[in-house]
């Protein structure tokens, strides 16, 4: 139902503030969000700036940095936006050393101030000093010196690298935008963010939950016709970092929150521990040279050294283990005592190394979902984000572990999948009715809206009948769960004629019915038959688990009386708990028989 | 918007018995459970503005419906405008998908690209998406899996792609420009036009002249009754006309297998006096054809008899205005009307005027030529008067140079100012005269010219 686009398309910028990796989306010529690559070309952009000297890298440049430069080089900054210095975990961090600045942490670099001369400024991005020569040589010392930037200015100025490459992208300024956040950023966070990047003359049209992000992404429950209008859908976001897991029950396109978890301990890092100790193993074996990583505390500087670099290199072979299904490489030049690391790993065996945490991210999934009063059977879909996803292997893991008529998604690319959802959704809230302002349609997304607490459905006259008593017989669930009240439905029932037709609505529960299958004898004689090899086969009986929706309590009915074509089915939930149900013959909708509660 | 499903499960008709159930005496719903929803997605745009405007769902379907009508409407409009604005599709002829790539100084690259209706006014912005839509049409992957057609035959492309190469390039559009074979330049012929059609013929052709000018915007020709600046101000602009338009075009190719630099040299000079010959006949071109428009243009004419009609107004001592006060529509209207028919009258009286003496100003006009043939033997007897006189000086005294020639320069000014029946009556008197009274009659004669002689003669006077 998204508002056309009539002439050209809006400069809207969608921003995925992750830990570890930002990314924006932007619309294309033809009105289709896409991320886009910055000026280095890349589409994931690390949150990272290293100060060397004069100079100052921001973005993926900075990364490197780490290994020589660590002290001088910020990473991780996002996560502290909005806490004081005490409520900061300060000991673990091997960057640049955090320091309390009037209640705000605050990072400390060395950085060079250029000479006087030639810039005023205390060259935060300037380039290298470049000049005429002067009579007094020592003039032009740049003057080594400290330099100290709290966490949000630390945001402001990684943000204003972002929005300089959609700025060049767009070659306009983008008017609107929409940045991510995490599930589980609190109030002042989400306020100290957007102060961050304001400050960084972005304008914030709101900062949107990375999990809302994904589901517009994925334009959830959108898309005409074919897909179920109220379903149950998990958003798994696995990023460098941490892993969250988020249950929504989409009604008609709105996402209510069943339920939400996180593992901060989970994420992309752990692969890269993975292989960081295999490879560690291996140049071991290799060289005689001992290696053991991840350096576990007191470790000699030549280890911590070893595991900065086989970091940086390992990102890459991740890269290739989810992109390609040949070999990664992975090379280190002079990765400890002098010697190479040169070696590769295909998918396979990482999956093998891996398994332990697919397994792991599995068992967090089920939990949440357990956690949320559900089931892993009710879930109708998986949506994948973050690039932690893109593993092959965990992708078919992960849709073993559900239903197999459950779909994993990541029809977009899981790292860009919340940019583009920050972008739609910039457009959505930059496209609004002239009647509403944005700010009050904000405030509403802030409270808590009454949800249905149980699915309300119809069943069909013969139904009742056969079925002796009506308690415990099924029913064709209309509303479901979590859908936001008011809510309304509308359904076509087809006829088989002209005649009187009833139905009757119930309100009812979920439940899991498990069907055994026996082999009947005609099957198992025919295994005998078929030789005696696969006899082992029947030592269990299948069983199969669906979901039925149980009536519980019965709300109302209508009769329609019919010409010839279908009946239609409105049913509207109020807020207050009050219903409204009418029915009328297609096409007849004057003709309508009705009843409220 | 309500979306609607279609059921997987089709009813029947109510069984034999079943009676509507009764439900519970109140029935009600569990109460509902409060949870977050996510601000996010049209559908929440949806149900918040539902719920700020305080619509119901009916009301927020009929809303969204004549916000989709009105939307649709818009596209519409747009739509006969096609997505590139005036950028309509043109038929491919088959002479035209015949053209042959080696004779591209014939072929008319406009067309070639389908803007044949726009030419030398097609934009870059169109030209580089007609080029793109013939290439998506044309390109010989595409070609190569249509049956029916030689899949080497790639001639209409390199076509598109020379006409591509030429149009977008700024010179040599303008040298393709320059000697456009397809846009008429035809003149009509001036007599012929009536008056009132005058601009409307003359205008347009100016119009696409002005499509060489250095100088943009060009001055319209303007209409029937354009004030006297603005049709003085077009003729002044047209008359400095300066025009970039060139002629390499027409240049000869210095033959490809030839490396005689004396073979290029000659070829090119011979192109260059080509090319600046051609630019004079242009320039000669436009010149005559503004002289003639001038010559044939009512306005001038309209602009001489309102002025004429002016300054008779303003010698007639401000009759144009009564009491005053500035003359009203009608009475300017009236005035004209009088001039007018003063004006024919004139005419008239004129014409019969000059019927009537044709006979006696033929007869006078032969004596006055026959006057000026004896002028001059009339002034050399007057001469030789004046000299046997000694110039009116004492004899035995040598007359000085300069007295001679004062003396025959003032004679040849009095001749000149008298009619020559004058002259010949002075020649009789001063010949009666002799030699004591020449002077005298002369003096006499410079009198009796009063005012005209004025100054001029001081021998005489």
């Amino acid at each position: 139902m998204c508002v056309e686009l009539l002439g050209s398309t809006p400069a809207i910028l969608g921003i995925n503030f992750g830990q570890s990796y930002a990314s924006i989306a932007v619309l294309d010529k033809e009105g289709h969000p896409t991320c886009i690559a910055n000026e280095d070309g890349e589409r994931q952009i690390a949150c990272a700036i290293a100060y060397a000297g004069e100079e100052v890298y921001i973005g993926n440049g900075a990364k490197p940095h780490l290994v020589k430069n660590g002290k001088n080089t910020i990473m991780g900054f996002r996560n502290l936006l909005g806490h004081t210095y005490d409520q900061v975990d300060h000991t673990a961090i091997f960057t640049a050393p955090l320091i309390p600045e009037s209640e705000t942490p605050a990072y400390t670099v060395d950085i060079l101030i250029p000479p006087p001369k030639i810039a005023s400024a205390p060259g935060l991005r300037s380039a290298a000093a470049s000049g005429t020569a002067t009579p007094n040589p020592a003039a032009l010392e740049p003057v080594p010196s400290t330099k100290t930037l709290t966490v949000p200015e630390v945001t402001t100025l990684f943000l204003s690298t972002l929005f300089a490459s959609a700025i060049d992208f767009l070659g306009t300024k983008p008017t609107a935008c929409v940045i991510s956040a995490p599930t589980w950023f609190t109030h002042e966070q989400t306020d100290a963010l957007k102060a961050a990047a304001t400050a960084a003359g972005i304008n914030v049209l709101q900062v949107l939950d990375e999990a809302a992000a994904v589901l517009v992404g994925y334009r959830v429950g959108l898309s005409e016709e074919l897909e179920k209008r109220d379903k149950k859908v998990v958003v798994l976001d696995m990023g460098e970092t941490s892993l969250g897991v988020s249950v929504i029950a989409c009604s008609e396109g709105e996402y209510t929150v069943l339920g939400k978890g996180r593992d901060d301990k989970l994420g992309g890092r752990e692969f890269d521990n993975l292989l960081l100790k295999h490879f560690a193993k291996e140049f071991t074996k290799k060289t005689k040279v001992p290696l053991d990583l991840p350096c576990a505390e007191g470790a000699p500087e030549a280890d911590k050294r070893a595991e900065a670099k086989l970091r940086l290199a390992v990102e890459h072979t991740k890269r290739s283990l989810s992109a390609s299904a040949g070999a990664a490489t992975c090379a280190v030049e002079s990765l400890k005592d002098g010697m190479d690391l040169s070696t590769s790993i295909n998918r396979l065996r990482f999956d093998s190394l891996a398994s332990s945490v697919y397994r792991q991210v599995g068992s967090r999934l089920t939990d949440i979902i357990t956690s949320s009063g559900l089931s892993l059977l009710q879930i109708d879909e998986v949506l994948l984000a973050g690039s932690s996803t893109l593993f092959p292997g965990l992708q078919s893991h992960l849709s073993l572990l559900v239903q197999p008529t459950t779909p994993v998604t990541s029809t977009i690319d899981p790292s860009e999948v919340i940019a583009i959802g920050c972008a739609l959704q910039a457009l959505h809230l930059s496209t609004l009715d002239s009647a509403l302002n944005l700010d009050e349609v904000l405030v509403l997304g802030k409270n808590e809206v009454l949800t249905l607490a149980k699915p309300i459905g119809i069943c069909l006259p013969q139904l009742h009948t056969s079925n002796g008593d009506g308690n415990g017989a099924e029913m064709v669930k209309i509303i479901d769960i979590g859908a936001p009240l008011p809510s309304r439905r509308r359904v076509v029932i087809p006829t088989s004629g002209k005649g009187k037709y009833g139905v009757e609505i119930w309100e009812g529960e979920d439940e899991i019915k498990v069907t055994k299958i026996e082999k009947t004898e005609t099957t198992k004689e025919k295994i005998e038959e078929d030789g005696e090899d696969e006899e082992d086969d029947d030592e269990e009986d299948e069983e199969i688990k669906t979901v039925i929706t149980l009536r519980k309590t019965l709300l109302g009915s209508v009769e329609v009386e019919v010409e010839e074509g279908s009946v239609v089915l409105e049913i509207i939930v109020l807020r207050g708990g009050g219903m409204e149900v009418r029915a009328w013959e297609e096409g007849h909708e004057d003709r309508s028989e009705k009843f409220e509660m | 918007m309500a979306s609607i499903i279609t059921l997987p499960i089709t009813l029947s008709p109510i069984p034999e018995g079943w009676s509507k159930p009764t439900p519970p005496s109140t029935p009600k719903l569990t109460p509902a459970i409060p949870r977050v929803v996510y601000p996010a997605g049209p559908s929440f745009v949806a149900s918040a503005r539902r719920q700020l405007l305080q619509r119901s769902f009916a009301e927020d379907d009929e809303h969204v419906l004549k916000v989709r009508a009105e939307a649709e409407k818009l596209a519409k409009a747009g739509e006969g405008e096609d997505e590139y604005p005036g950028l309509g599709l043109e038929e491919e002829s088959q002479e035209l998908l015949a053209s042959d790539p080696k004779e591209w100084k014939k072929q008319d690259h406009y067309a070639i690209l389908g803007l044949g209706h726009l030419r030398y006014k097609a934009t870059d912005e169109h030209i580089k998406v007609a080029h793109r839509r013939k290439v998506l049409r044309h390109h010989p992957d595409k070609k190569a899996g249509a049956s029916g057609s030689s899949t080497n035959d790639d001639a209409f492309f390199k076509c598109i792609q020379k006409a591509h190469e030429t149009l977008t390039n700024p010179e040599r559009r303008r040298q393709f420009d320059s000697v456009d074979w397809n846009i008429d330049d035809s003149v009509p012929d001036f007599h012929h036009i009536p008056a009132e059609d005058y601009c409307a013929i003359v205008g347009p052709m100016f119009a696409r002249e002005a499509r060489f000018s250095k100088i943009q915007p060009v001055p319209e020709f303007g209409g029937q009754d354009a004030s006297k600046k603005e049709v003085e101000g077009f003729y002044d602009f047209w008359y400095n006309f300066d025009s970039w338009r060139s002629f390499e075009w027409h240049d000869k190719e210095v033959n490809e297998g030839s490396d005689s630099r004396d073979d290029k040299r000659f070829t090119e000079k011979k192109n260059k006096t080509e090319r600046a010959r051609r630019k004079k006949d242009d320039n000669t071109r436009l010149r005559e054809l503004v002289d003639e428009v001038l010559a044939h243009d009512p306005r001038i004419k309209r602009i001489k008899a309102e002025e004429k009609a002016a300054r008779d107004a303003k010698k007639k001592g401000g009759a144009g205005t009564t009491n005053g006060k500035p003359l009203t529509a009608a009475e300017k209207a009236a005035a004209a009307k009088k001039i007018k028919e003063e004006e024919e009258a004139k005419k008239e009286k004129e014409k019969k005027s000059s019927e009537a003496s044709k006979a006696d100003r033929e007869a006078a006009k032969k004596a006055k030529e026959a006057a000026r043939k004896n002028l001059k033997k009339w002034k050399k007897s007057i001469a030789g008067v004046i000299t046997s006189s000694n110039y009116f000086l004492p004899d035995g005294t040598a007359p000085p140079a300069s007295t001679v020639e004062k003396q025959l320069g003032e004679l040849d000014t009095l001749c000149e100012l008298l009619e020559p029946e004058e002259v010949k009556g002075l020649k009789e008197e001063v010949e009666k005269a002799g030699k004591d009274g020449a002077k005298d009659v002369l003096v006499n004669s410079v009198k009796a010219l009063g005012d005209k002689g004025e100054g001029k003669f001081t021998e005489f006077a």
